[in-house]
């Protein structure tokens, strides 16, 4: 979590006076500079602790059907995998042994490795499997891996955030938040 | 060290009071009593974050129970519906829902700050009994309470403007509303379209900077999240640091109170509690205030079940841990043309409380308010998980489509109802279940009444109907079933005149302890209409002016 650590170091320093909200408005495009660069430097290495080359290769497959690749980035671009791999080597040590068997006994149906399989394929597999409850604990993880903080290890370069419209690098914002409220606002003159 | 500087007190010589819990009530009583000279020690399960210490870490603070004090299945507490049922340890979510943190739950809550109306104390009267419950008036009207929440609006931070409806208020709101958001201006338009009559939502969060803190910068993790900047106004921000200027207010950390000993006198001289390392330790008191929460008040009082009281402290009555209140929620999602973007900012800006009193047309006891806000819309992974279409895909390109479009178009109207006091719903000692300390764990039997259903249901449909006014593209509502948890812990230690039908009197004084007091959530007679923090911190400022009133002659 140091990147994170540090914006919010960095923010609290600002926002510590009421002088100081808008003195922070200032600082946060170099906030912003310095977290990417932890995250561009910490991207650069990629070996997994805790998961085998097989089950890193099928978990990344899987997880980017969940969270497709498309005309914007999915699970794949967001390291979900290397978050799971991050989380059962910490807070979900736990349950690494369940994720392992989990995942054999899924596959346990395929002559080949899932990531073999071409798109359509793979998506009829998981259709077939998509009430069990490890298909679930996959599409939890995904959910987590893509949008949790980057600190987690996924959601690289805060691609689950932009995927959804989510301005969540800016710790502060101001009115107008929306649409709605704007058009409101220019209705009532004298609102706020 | 936030400890740095403050008083400390021997274990073994007796403070003036032990205050166990320092949250909305807690919190507020350690700085009325510390600060008329009282020497007081506050006891909390959590430890002393401050706002430095609060993140934007919605995996850990959401989903791993961060300020909970650890996820669900680790917490010690037990859940079933019915009393004839073996209680299970919950998965997900608590049963009973607060933060283990210095200023307890003000630290994580949403900060919605509805205070109750005159009808609130006297609907008994108003409407008669109702068969199978516990139906009471307060022993108090909104007139007595109504100089403590001016206090509130003004010591602890309210930002609001006057509603329609409102009782009489001695002065007015000491900060404006917050701004508007889309939501608020969605409600707004789509209640005055069918003749009803919306209002800015009062909220525990500051608009504009007061007594020395900062106003709002609008980051949007209000919900379940501590603020960062001290505006949220929690006990954490305002109180606790004054209680600890004084000279007189020890308040200790990672100290969790399991039983109060009394002595030959009947009185309470003792409390223990395990320190930071699950060792057993004790406090000497001349006096004690459990402003614990509705669960956490009445566990420790069974828990000192002895000869002298076998059914627990201060339970001559038997209403201890009984007539448990969550208040009853409706909830209705709408997804919209343009973007909304209800991340930013705090959870709720109008509220509709045109249903507010029962009204016996409807053939049920119940009433409530109606706000719109992001709820799911707030955090990203809480969105993805729970706040999609029920029948829509779980995963795939049609489901990302979907997240993509909707996270930044979507809020919900939630309606905020009553509950109704029964025998059956009540926080119990669980006889298989141990907690980490290797005590009994906190067993929640609850099912919301038929007519917390009904009233739940009827708001629904209003929501719905506020929701097609508001001009929603798509709109569903969850069905209404009986709830499994709460984050509003009322009713289990009530205040009434009657010793025979409640545990603690009109001043928080318990009838069979006369050195134990009791304030929080617990004394609540009736639910309100679902945000009942405001309320708990009036009656803890005036519990904490008649118990050092009290003390001062000698009456405890």
């Amino acid at each position: 979590m140091r990147e994170h650590d540090l914006t919010r170091r960095l923010f609290l320093k600002g926002a510590g006076s009421v002088a100081g909200t808008a003195a922070l408005r200032g600082l946060l495009p170099a906030i912003a500079a310095t977290a990417q660069a932890a995250c561009t430097a910490r991207d650069s290495g990629a070996a997994f602790a805790v998961l085998g080359a097989d089950e890193a290769a099928a978990l990344e497959a899987i997880t980017a059907r969940i969270i497709p690749t498309t005309e914007t980035p999915g699970a794949r671009e967001a390291g979900v995998v290397h978050f799971i791999d991050q989380a059962m080597d910490g807070f979900m040590a736990g349950q690494l042994g369940m994720l392992r068997e989990g995942l054999a006994g899924f596959l346990a149906d395929l002559d080949r490795p899932f990531a073999d399989l071409d798109e359509d394929a793979q998506d009829a597999y998981l259709a077939a499997r998509e009430n069990t409850p490890f298909f679930e604990f996959l599409g939890v993880l995904t959910l987590f891996g893509t949008f949790a903080l980057p600190s987690y290890g996924g959601n690289r370069g805060e691609v689950g955030w932009q995927i959804l419209g989510m301005d969540a690098r800016a710790h502060a914002h101001a009115p107008p938040f929306g649409h709605y409220d704007a058009v409101y606002r220019e209705d009532h003159a004298d609102a706020d | 060290m936030p400890t740095d500087g403050q008083a400390s007190f021997a274990l073994d010589e007796a403070v003036d009071f032990v205050i166990v819990g320092s949250g909305s009530a807690g919190g507020i009583m350690a700085r009325e009593l510390a600060g008329q000279g009282f020497d007081v020690v506050v006891f909390e399960q959590g430890p002393f974050r401050e706002a430095g210490d609060f993140t934007h870490d919605e995996l850990s603070v959401i989903f791993n129970g961060e300020l909970h004090g650890g996820p669900a299945a680790s917490l010690g507490q037990t859940f079933r519906d019915h009393e004839s049922k073996v209680a299970e340890v919950p998965q997900f979510f608590p049963a009973a829902e607060y933060a283990r943190t210095v200023g307890g739950s003000s630290v994580h809550f949403s900060g919605n700050f509805w205070r109750l109306r005159e009808i609130d104390f006297r609907e008994r009267s108003l409407l008669g009994p109702i068969a199978g419950t516990n139906f009471a008036d307060w022993p108090l009207s909104y007139a007595e309470l109504e100089p403590y929440y001016t206090k509130v609006d003004w010591e602890i931070g309210i930002s609001g403007a006057p509603g329609p409806f409102d009782s009489p208020r001695s002065r007015p709101f000491p900060v404006p509303p917050m701004p508007i958001k889309s939501a608020g201006a969605l409600l707004e338009k789509a209640a005055l379209e069918l003749g009803l009559h919306p209002q800015a939502a009062p909220v525990a969060i500051l608009s504009q900077a007061l007594n020395g803190r900062a106003a709002c910068i609008h980051c949007g993790y209000c919900m379940g999240f501590g603020c960062e900047v001290g505006a949220k106004s929690s006990t954490l921000a305002t109180m606790i640091p004054q209680a600890q200027a004084s000279g007189h207010c020890e308040i200790r950390p990672l100290s969790t109170v399991f039983r109060l000993k009394t002595n030959a006198a009947g009185r309470v001289d003792e409390v223990l509690y395990y320190d930071a390392d699950g060792n057993e330790r004790s406090q000497k008191a001349k006096a004690v205030v459990l402003s614990a929460n509705g669960a956490e008040a009445p566990r420790p009082l069974l828990d000192s079940a002895s000869a002298a009281h076998p059914d627990g402290l201060a339970n001559s009555s038997g209403y201890v841990g009984r007539n448990l209140m969550f208040n009853g929620h409706s909830l209705v999602n709408g997804v919209f043309a343009e973007p909304l973007n209800e991340y930013k900012s705090i959870q709720v800006t109008r509220i509709v409380h045109d249903f507010y009193e029962s009204d016996p047309q409807r053939g049920f006891y119940g009433g409530g308010g109606i706000d719109s806000r992001p709820l799911f819309a707030s955090t990203p992974i809480l969105f993805a998980l729970a706040g999609m279409p029920l029948d829509g895909p779980r995963w795939g390109r049609e489901f990302k489509a979907a997240l993509a479009h909707n996270f930044t178009r979507q809020m919900s109207m939630i309606g905020n109802t009553t509950s109704l006091a029964v025998d059956s719903n009540n926080v119990t000692l669980d006889p298989t279940h141990k907690d980490r300390f290797g005590r009994a764990a906190l067993r929640i039997t609850y099912r919301d009444h038929d007519d917390d259903l009904a009233t739940a249901a009827f708001f629904r449909d209003r929501s719905m109907e506020l929701m097609e006014a508001a001009g929603a593209e798509q709109q569903w509502a969850y069905p209404v079933e009986p709830q499994r948890g709460g984050a509003h812990l009322l009713g289990t230690c009530r205040m009434g005149d009657d010793p025979e039908t409640s545990v603690v009197d009109r001043h928080h004084r318990s009838h069979d302890v006369d050195n134990l007091f009791i304030c929080d959530g617990s004394s609540f007679v009736t639910s309100g209409r679902g945000q009942p923090t405001m309320t708990i911190m009036a009656l803890a400022f005036r519990a904490a002016e008649h118990i050092g009133a009290a003390a001062r002659r000698l009456d405890i």
